[in-house]
């Protein structure tokens, strides 16, 4: 083995590991740490045993696994960004009703205690 | 805003103007929110001022003058904040919520028929026009600002299905049943498009109203930017796809 493969190899096993005792601490989702855990054993495998990436690359008719590795870097990066864009948009919003409540608690005026009101609920802003 | 208060009239009854809360969201607004909202409170007992997280004394000034003050911690955006003071102006029990600008380019005389036909009940939602207004002539709108507004209307007309006259004029009325359902998701300029869309899917009958607006060096300078429209539509469409 190349150093850049222990290297690379000791770090995804090191994840992995870390992915397994995050599934059994309960310190993310099940879904999450199956999902994390399953990308640090391929990319493990695959920097260990290159060739099985052409092996698999000629199963879909690409020549070098290198290619292969780069078609499925240029699908999933841009749904991974996409992804956490939708995440900080939330999360935006989640941070303006908060800056909201307190603007609103905070009110000066004649009768302003609105959040003694009933009406307070922030459903509607898709919290979670 | 060299008119006297106290001259400015208002075809509205006492009662109705007492039910009306004039919301101006505001952003470093300290040198002009003074004026502005004493006359619109020489009308308008209710002026609701929400702060945007300004750097300046505009906070300070909206606790002087205004009826109610309200101030984000931190800067979100002039949707967030019209959509903090018409839930406010709601609970406290508002029966028709104008918004107004901060910046002098609105005339106070203009809420009066802005209200007007929600409480006849002609409409649940009026939105001002500067292109309707009589005299013919925004005075002093620069060319590039027609351009841009032009170019608006046309985008609203085509995104959301809605024909506008004026499609980004921050002078507008809702009913109480109307500001009840909005929920402004758009943070920062681009509410502005957001609103149009709820005009349409809230089914609420509404209607353009003509208004003038003022422009001076003031309000130019703290208006946006043509070059910023480009951003603003961006964020429009991206908030359309992925709310």
């Amino acid at each position: 083995m190349s150093p850049f493969q222990i290297l690379v190899v000791t770090l995804s096993g090191c994840l992995f590991t870390g992915s397994l005792i995050a599934f059994a601490k309960g310190w993310a989702s099940r879904r999450e740490c199956l999902v994390w855990a399953t990308i640090w054993l391929t990319a493990g495998i695959f920097v260990m045993w290159p060739e099985l990436t052409t092996v698999i690359a000629k199963r879909f008719g690409i020549q070098r696994g290198a290619d292969l590795i780069l078609y499925c870097a240029v699908i999933t990066m841009p749904i991974g960004f996409l992804m956490i864009y939708a995440r900080l948009r939330a999360l935006r919003r989640e941070l303006t009703v908060l800056v909201r409540r307190l603007a609103i608690a905070d009110a000066t005026g004649p009768g302003a205690s609105p959040l003694a009101t009933p009406s307070e609920d922030n459903s509607a802003h898709g919290t979670e | 805003m060299s008119d006297n208060p106290s001259q400015l009239a208002s075809p509205l009854p006492d009662e109705v103007r007492a039910a009306v809360f004039v919301v101006i969201p505001a952003y470093n607004e300290g040198p002009c929110l003074a004026s502005v909202v004493e006359h619109v409170r020489a009308q308008y007992p209710n002026v609701v001022v929400v702060d945007d997280g300004s750097s300046d004394d505009t906070l300070a000034v909206a606790k002087r003058s205004a009826t109610y003050a309200l101030g984000h911690i931190i800067n979100r955006g002039q949707g967030a904040a019209l959509q903090t003071g018409i839930e406010f102006a709601v609970r406290q029990g508002a029966r028709y919520i104008v918004t107004f600008d901060a910046d002098g380019q609105h005339r106070v005389e203009d809420i009066g028929v802005i209200v007007d036909p929600i409480r006849r009940g002609a409409c649940d939602i009026t939105l001002g026009s500067r292109f309707l207004d009589p005299s013919g002539e925004c005075a002093n709108m620069p060319a590039v600002r027609r351009f841009t507004l032009r170019l608006g209307v046309l985008f609203t007309r085509l995104v959301s299905r809605v024909k506008l006259t004026d499609a980004h004029n921050g002078l507008r009325g809702f009913s109480r049943a109307a500001a009840e359902k909005i929920d402004i998701s758009l943070d920062r300029m681009a509410h502005a498009s957001e609103l149009i869309d709820f005009v349409r899917h809230s089914g609420l009958p509404y209607r353009e109203v003509p208004v003038q607006v003022r422009y001076t060096d003031y309000s130019l300078a703290k208006g946006q930017s043509s070059r910023n429209a480009l951003r603003i539509v961006l964020h429009y469409l991206v908030g359309r796809v992925m709310p």
